[in-house]
């Protein structure tokens, strides 16, 4: 079974794309702190990271940045889900080495599309 | 001396050693032939001659005789000769040398040696031909020394020469010529002059040439000339005709580099018509004059304004039409005046037009010097201040009035005697109108007489004689039986005066004032002065009034008198009251802000009449009552209250011309009363009009809760009142007046905030104004003839404005006008953001003179631009969270991802995310209404107490979730008046904050206390903190600090708290270190409830 981390501050937002990915029999793991991430991301070796950008302490742009820093988990696509929607912002995160960058409001349903794309669901 | 001539010394010599050598030898041949003869004689003896030889009868020797002397003879002969030109040679020698020398020196000369002298030999012909030679070979050197120089000369020459030929082929060119132009001296000669010019030029060459070429007449002219390098030169050529033998065989020219002239001149003409561009933008007259005082340059302005041209003409036949300058009712001319002193001269005189009218100018005179400061010309801006004047004017005719109506009021009130009140009204009526003596008649009923009783300035003789007047005869007759004003400017041609005594008594300016009593015409005044006096008028009102509160006060005094001793108690507090408004109203008279002072009148004549409720009402033209002053604060103050349709009390009055006295207003329904009147159900009310002469300005009006009547006493006491307060009012409004234009025109002189830089067509800066000191920090005389980006120097970042600037007025210089934003860093180091715009400045033929460059502050706009897109920004990324929810779980449910249980859990997040998105939008709506002054505050009283628990308890689960700790101290329970809901938002923002920006475990501290006035409420914590560059920007709208980009928020918080705390009159105070906490001090005005 495909594994995916999702991580953000908004408990619904947690609750909504768990539900969706569940759908699809994929397993998720949902964490609304950012802090401890980076560790749980190595130990479960996940197929894809969602991410939220704007979280307190760390923001995704860091978390992701040192996903990418680490050898062992660098392969790992993320999926920055997030509201900020400007061109600028959007640069930023694909230059962090980001699959995708989603822009919030969003479809659960596109976005499921989008992870079974990334994770080769079968 | 004598000189021998060659061939004589020849001879001479010749002859000499001839003589020499022939006489001995003459000697021997005479004895050589006495031998032969005797020879002969012994050979052969002829007879009978004595001595002779006859050979035709001798022998043979005979015979041989002749051939034998040849023979002997010959040799001799010969010898001679030879001899004698040998040594004629070997005299001569000399000869030779001479010639030699000649030689020599024709050789010398050949070979260009001018230097050289030959010896003088001999003192013959040749010493003649070779001092010649001499004298010769020295004139050719001087000569060609002297042409030498003169080479020197030409070469040496600054100015450019060329020579030409009839043909107008150029001979020979100087060195200047080819230093100047280029051109090279072989590559001209021989070439037309004509190759040097374009065809305008030729043609002005030609015509030259032509209208000489009779005449030969030098010339001076201005041409260009082509240089080597294509480029036309201004020269002025100076030309002359080259003779030879009288006739005409070329031409001399000296082109002298005229650039620079050209350059000046053109320089000059710009600055001229940039000066005349400038005069012709202002919109005073101006003119320039020279010493004769003619008119020798004018703008626009002054040309419109006259009707007939004026360049040339005298100034003061222009504006005074008079042949004297220096014209001008006690004014110096300005002009002359700055010409004598060659300072700036500031007057004002009065000038008249063609028709007549006068007008009143203010004239500011400077000097036009030249290099050496000798005044050459005036210029003189002429401001045309008739309109001021007149308000001057004005203003002074009805301050002279008031203080003679307060005088006399004064007056009036303060005696109770008829005699003071009579002598002293007159006399100060005379010295006021200044003029020379009076009288005051009064009627006697019973002989149908008038009598003198007091006069001032006549004598007793001329008293006895027209101090008894039938009524109706005369002025004072006719004044008492019409009861109206009669004036006359000059007495003495008046057809209305009968009687010839008053006419021949030297009485020229004369008025009659009648004294009305209650009733009736009680008596008049007569003014008279000598000389002839124009009343105006306003002055003829002024004296009516007079006349009718003396009567009124002669009435008073006729009741006063026969009530005395009823009254007399009464009396002495109305007197007293009575001093004690006149001072107000004399205080009165001389304020400029009526409104305090008009409430106090009110106030005191209310609390005098007893009356309940005292209004001033204020007519204008159409007869409009506004509210001037009231004692209940009744609407705003010159708001509409009675239209002049309307029938209210108050117009009645006006109709009336007198106090109008409504006995009953509660069955009286005719008349209209504003609502806030009506409403108090007053029952008596009398209004007293008051009049500036005819013209009504208000009315006074007294309301009573009782009703009440007036006595007539009280009414003309009223009269007075409303009198001194009209007049008041009316100096009041031209006081107004005359300050709100002079403000007016300082307003628009200042009001230019922008940046103006006038630069030339070269890119120099010209003009500056103060503005651009103030804004760049730049000094005028500092940037005046900088080229215009130099100014700009002094940072080095404002390349890119510089740039921009060179940009637009580049552009403008091609007659484009251009605007274009850009960054400066001024000299004051701050950092503007300008719109720069230039616009050429055309002259008449649309050349174009410079360029007026605009700098406009655009600093605020840029900033409220930059927040507008803040705004876009941040509400359209913190509207997407909450959207996400809607959106995502909207879908969800309708595409049955969820199962049924779960459906309402969904739901609910749906509603609060909702909630939450209008929460915000409304946040942002308070904002915006607070900023816009559109949100006024609902106060109320609040229990600050049970305020905070109700924040505190909204905040549970965030508490509980941080596990933070919350410390409320609190002095006492606090209660005070402010909008609740409002506070309340400043408390919840303010505490989200802190529990945001905090780690678990925080503590929060929420602290209360009075301090005298001030409620202080203090919220600290003990989390992040924010750093030092944050603090002064946080309750700018949208600003999210460093710890911002990691939470949620839309940066609208701490603006509406500090808009709230501004709102209820307070101060919001941010105190934070990083890393150890941030404290937020509320302040604001304790309200007790």
């Amino acid at each position: 079974m495909k594994k995916v981390i999702v991580i953000d501050d908004e408990p619904f937002i947690l609750m909504m794309i768990a539900d969706k990915l569940k759908t699809a029999k994929i397993d998720v793991i949902t964490l609304r702190e950012s802090k401890n991430a980076l560790e749980i991301i190595r130990n479960e070796k996940p197929n894809l990271v969602i991410l939220d950008w704007m979280m307190p302490e760390l923001s995704g742009i860091d978390l992701c940045n040192m996903i990418k820093n680490d050898p062992d988990i660098a392969a790992i696509p993320i999926f920055m889900l997030t509201a900020k929607g400007q061109d600028s912002d959007e640069q930023l995160g694909l230059q962090c080495g980001v699959e995708r960058y989603i822009t919030k409001p969003f479809s659960p349903k596109s976005l499921l599309d989008m992870v079974k794309e990334a994770i080769g669901n079968e | 001396m004598f000189k021998m001539k060659f061939v004589y010394r020849l001879i001479t010599i010749f002859l000499l050693f001839g003589l020499m050598i022939v006489l001995p030898y003459s000697l021997t041949i005479i004895k050589q032939l006495e031998k032969m003869i005797e020879e002969e004689e012994m050979v052969s003896y002829v007879p009978g001659g004595n001595g002779t030889i006859i050979p035709e009868k001798g022998s043979e020797l005979h015979k041989e005789f002749i051939p034998r002397l040849i023979d002997q003879m010959l040799p001799y002969f010969f010898y001679i000769l030879v001899l004698a030109f040998l040594l004629s040679i070997f005299f001569s020698r000399k000869i030779l040398i001479s010639l030699k020398e000649l030689q020599k020196g024709t050789r010398a000369l050949r070979d260009g040696n001018l230097d050289i002298k030959l010896d003088i030999i001999s003192d013959d012909e040749i010493g003649e031909v070779t001092k010649t030679f001499n004298e010769m070979a020295s004139a050719m050197r001087n000569t060609t020394l002297e042409l030498k120089k003169k080479d020197v000369y030409i070469n040496a020459m600054l100015d450019p020469l060329w020579v030409v030929n009839e043909e107008n082929r150029i001979v020979d060119i100087n060195l200047a010529f080819t230093k100047l132009f280029g051109h090279l001296r072989e590559d001209v000669i021989g070439a037309s002059i004509y190759d040097f010019f374009d065809d305008k030029n030729a043609e002005i060459m030609r015509r030259q040439l032509e209208e000489r070429r009779e005449k030969w007449l030098s010339a001076i002219y201005e041409i260009n000339i082509f240089a080597k390098d294509g480029v036309q030169m201004p020269v002025l050529i100076s030309g002359s005709p080259i003779y030879s033998d009288g006739q005409v065989v070329g031409k001399i020219g000296i082109l002298k580099d005229f650039r620079e002239q050209v350059e000046l001149r053109n320089e000059l003409r710009q600055s001229r018509d940039y000066i005349e561009n400038i005069m012709n933008s202002i919109e005073e007259e101006i003119v320039v004059i020279d010493k004769d005082y003619r008119i020798v340059k004018a703008n626009k302005v002054a040309l419109m304004n006259s009707d007939i041209p004026i360049i040339g003409e005298y100034c003061h036949k222009i504006l005074h039409g008079s042949n004297q300058p220096c014209w001008a009712e006690g004014h110096e001319c300005p002009a002359q005046n700055v010409f004598l002193t060659g300072k700036n001269y500031r007057t004002n005189h009065q000038h008249f037009d063609a028709s007549g009218k006068k007008y009143f100018h203010e004239i500011l005179a400077s000097p036009i010097k030249d290099s050496s400061g000798t005044v050459i010309n005036v210029i003189e801006l002429i401001r045309d201040i008739t309109d001021r004047m007149q308000h001057e004017n004005e203003l002074s005719q009805k301050n002279r009035e008031l203080v003679m109506l307060n005088e006399i009021s004064r007056l009036l009130g303060k005696s109770l005697k008829f005699d003071e009140i009579f002598s002293q009204v007159l006399h100060k009526l005379i010295e006021m109108m200044g003029m020379d003596g009076g009288g005051i008649f009064f009627i006697d009923d019973a002989s149908r007489e008038m009598l003198c009783r007091y006069h001032k300035g006549i004598s007793d003789e001329y008293v006895k004689m027209l101090g008894r007047i039938r009524l109706g005869d005369d002025i004072p007759g006719k004044v008492a039986v019409t009861g109206q004003i009669m004036t006359t400017s000059d007495i003495s041609r008046d057809p209305r005066v009968d009687r010839t005594i008053m006419k021949n008594s030297g009485v020229r300016g004369y008025c009659c004032i009648p004294i009305r009593g209650k009733e009736r015409i009680i008596g008049v005044f007569c003014l008279l002065s000598f000389k002839a006096h124009d009343f105006t008028q306003e002055e003829e009102n002024i004296l009516s009034s007079i006349g009718d509160m003396t009567g009124i006060a002669v009435e008073n005094i006729r009741l006063f008198e026969k009530m005395r001793e009823l009254y007399e108690f009464q009396r002495k507090r109305r007197e007293e009251e009575h001093s004690q408004l006149l001072s107000l109203s004399a205080k009165l008279g001389a304020a400029i802000d009526l409104k305090n002072i008009l409430e106090g009148v009110l106030d005191l004549v209310k609390n005098f009449f007893g009356a309940d409720f005292a209004l001033l009402l204020v007519s204008d033209e159409e007869g409009n009552f506004s509210l001037k002053a009231s004692i209940i604060p009744l609407r705003q103050a010159d708001e509409l209250l009675y239209k002049a349709s309307v029938n209210s009390i108050e117009r009645h009055a006006i109709t009336r011309k007198k106090p109008f006295v409504l006995f009953d207003m509660q069955s009286e329904s005719e008349f209209f009363l504003a609502p806030e009147i009506a409403e108090k159900k007053y029952h008596s009310s009398v209004a007293v009009p008051m009049f500036i002469g005819q013209k009504a300005v208000g009315v006074v009006s007294l309301y009573y809760a009782r009703k009440r009547n007036f006595s007539d006493e009280e009414l003309h006491f009223l009269e007075i009142i409303a009198n001194v307060l009209a007049v008041s009012l009316e100096r009041a409004g031209y006081y107004a007046k005359a300050i709100s234009e002079k403000e007016l025109s300082d307003t628009v002189l200042q009001s230019v905030a922008d940046s103006i830089i006038t630069i030339d067509p070269g890119g120099r800066v010209i003009a500056v104004n103060k503005s651009f000191e103030k804004m760049i920090g730049v000094l005028q005389e500092k940037a005046i003839g900088l080229p215009l980006c130099d100014i700009f120097r002094f940072q080095d970042g404002n390349e890119s404005f510089r740039l921009r600037l060179a940009e637009c007025f580049s552009s403008a210089l091609t007659g484009k006008a251009v605007k274009r934003d850009a960054e400066l860093t001024t000299a004051y180091g701050n950092t503007l953001s300008l719109l720069i715009s230039s616009t050429p400045i055309l002259k008449k033929d649309g050349e174009i003179a410079g360029v007026v460059n605009l700098l406009r502050d655009i600093s605020r706009e840029k900033e409220i631009d930059r927040m507008k897109t803040e705004i876009v920004r941040s509400v359209s990324h913190e509207f997407r969270t909450p959207l996400s929810a809607i959106v995502g779980m909207t879908e969800m449910i309708l595409n049955g991802d969820i199962e049924e249980s779960r459906i309402t859990q969904y739901l609910n997040v749906i509603k609060s995310e909702g909630i939450r998105l209008s929460k915000m939008v409304s946040e942002l709506l308070s904002i915006a209404r607070i900023e816009s002054g559109k949100e006024s505050l609902k106060l109320s009283a609040i229990d600050l107490n049970a305020l905070i628990q109700a924040t505190l308890e909204s905040f549970e689960s965030k508490i509980s979730g941080k596990d933070a700790e919350i410390r409320v101290s609190q002095n006492g329970a606090l209660s005070f008046v402010g909008d609740e809901e409002k506070i309340k938002q400043v408390l919840v923002n303010i505490i989200d904050n802190a529990l945001t920006f905090s780690d678990k475990k925080c503590i929060i501290e929420v602290n209360v206390r009075r301090k005298e006035d001030i409620l202080e409420i203090m919220i600290s914590d003990n989390g992040w903190g924010i750093p030092e560059e944050d603090i002064p920007h946080l309750t700018e709208r949208f600003y999210r600090g460093k710890h911002g980009e990691k939470t949620k928020g839309t940066g609208l918080g701490l603006t509406l708290c500090d808009e709230i705390v501004v709102m209820h009159g307070g101060t919001l105070e941010i105190r934070s270190r990083e890393g150890q906490g941030t404290s937020i001090i509320i302040e604001i005005p304790f309200r007790e409830v």
